[in-house]
């Protein structure tokens, strides 16, 4: 039971975010060009269609069955029984006129479950072809002595079938961009780790692309960690930003200055030659930073500023030897 | 609103504790260049760690205060500006270009004692 009013949360949660109201539901039948005459033919086979929901609602099941694409759906136990009995639920929603935020809602639930399958849309778009082209069969066998009748009546219907085309694939994309969105803040915030390495020093690595939106993140990021864990000198690791060019450079001078107004120096180092070369080709001036070249120089700078001294067990400090920890 | 401005050893501490005008900006400039002279002190710190925004003036007006008691004889660390304020004080284009700043007070104090030799409380 929980589990169900998760579901519904989820759907109404789809519903909010996708912008699916009210007025948009009715803009989608007017691109399908939905009329009320359409919903008086649709009436005229409501009860063909809901005399043989099983039969057809099984045929969009069977025909995924045959396929081996299908097979994310076809074997996933209690999402597949949930998937027929609002498949089942669906062909007597097409067929009883009322097409309304509900309806809708009872699409996207749908949509949602492919989705957790992961069911492509194609193999989607072709068993739901498949479930037509058998209503279609079962509307001509039952209208023998008027077919114009009976095909104006499907044709009808085939508009239902395309607003919920239309509603089900744009969930079904909203869903895989959901992924895409969260991933991709997921990355970001794994891409800015602040790393305390000694008492008062931190470590910056900048690894990628850096672009306004990141360079924002990364110096909000620092700053709140130099607070935080009372730093006084910060190592910034640029090895890993392969260019840099004058926006970049500029973002890498803010973060320095902003960290320099809280009173932490800032050291920039692994600038690579090939960086460093375009930066004076571009007349960019980093005389504001502090530039050491590689990481272990850095370290070592930093640790002097913060008066540390790294002996070898054996060395002599003050003339007396290292003791072992 | 008037800044209060302790004295502690040798150093004067200004606490700044809520948004100033103008016109407060300059009275703790005046308060600051008289006292320094009259107390004979070698250190200031101006704490802002209770501020959330700092405009452009503002941060003139700082500049101001330091070079001002400079002259008088006094080195000035600002301390305790938030990691919000930095931020947008970059954003802007504003900057404390040769002001010394500290983390908190503590760390001033500290960084007053170390470098200019200046010490709030006797050894």
């Amino acid at each position: 039971m929980a589990q169900l009013g998760q579901h519904e949360t989820l759907t109404q949660q789809l519903i909010r975010e996708m912008g699916l109201s009210e007025h948009d539901i009715d803009r989608r039948k007017r691109i399908v060009g939905l009329v009320p005459l359409d919903l008086e033919r649709i009436g005229k086979i409501k009860d063909l269609v809901t005399q043989h929901v099983d039969e057809l609602a099984n045929s969009f099941f069977d025909y995924l069955a045959a396929l081996e694409e299908g097979r994310p759906l076809t074997s996933a136990g209690a999402r597949l029984e949930r998937a027929r009995q609002l498949k089942r639920d669906h062909l007597l929603a097409m067929v009883r006129g009322n097409y309304d935020a509900e309806y809708a809602a009872q699409r996207l639930e749908l949509a949602v479950l492919y989705s957790r399958c992961n069911l492509d849309l194609r193999v989607f778009l072709g068993a739901f072809h498949h479930l037509l082209k058998n209503i279609g069969l079962k509307v001509m066998g039952s209208f023998q002595h008027a077919p114009l009748e009976g095909f104006e009546a499907f044709m009808s219907l085939k508009k239902i079938a395309f607003l919920d085309i239309g509603i089900i694939v744009d969930a079904i994309v909203f869903e895989r961009e959901r992924l895409i969105r969260t991933q991709q803040d997921a990355i970001r915030e794994l891409s800015t780790p602040v790393l305390q390495i000694r008492e008062r020093l931190l470590l910056l690595p900048i690894i990628g692309v850096i672009d306004t939106q990141r360079a924002r993140l990364i110096t909000e990021n620092l700053l709140r960690s130099i607070r935080a864990n009372r730093a006084k000198v910060v190592v910034m690791d640029v090895t890993g930003v392969a260019t840099i060019d004058s926006k970049v450079a500029n973002h890498l001078i803010q973060t320095v200055t902003a960290a320099k107004l809280m009173g932490a120096s800032v050291i920039v180092t692994g600038l690579s030659a090939d960086v460093a070369q375009s930066l004076v080709a571009l007349g960019i001036d980093l005389a504001k930073l502090n530039t050491v070249g590689d990481l272990q120089g850095g370290m070592e700078e930093a640790e002097h500023l913060l008066g540390y001294r790294v002996a070898l067990d054996g060395d002599r400090v003050n003339g007396a030897p290292v003791a072992r920890a | 609103m008037a800044v209060p401005i302790l004295k502690q050893g040798d150093v004067l501490i200004a606490s700044i504790q809520a948004a100033l005008s103008d016109r407060d900006l300059l009275q703790l400039r005046d308060d600051l260049a008289q006292r320094v002279g009259n107390l004979r002190c070698r250190g200031v710190i101006i704490d802002l760690t209770a501020l959330d925004v700092l405009d452009s003036y503002a941060t003139r007006m700082i500049r101001g205060i330091v070079y001002t008691a400079k002259l008088r004889g006094a080195e000035t660390i600002v301390v305790g500006i938030q990691p919000d304020v930095a931020f947008s004080m970059v954003q802007l284009g504003l900057s404390l270009d040769g002001i010394a700043t500290a983390l908190d007070l503590e760390e001033g104090l500290a960084l007053l004692a170390q470098e200019k030799g200046v010490r709030a409380l006797p050894d």
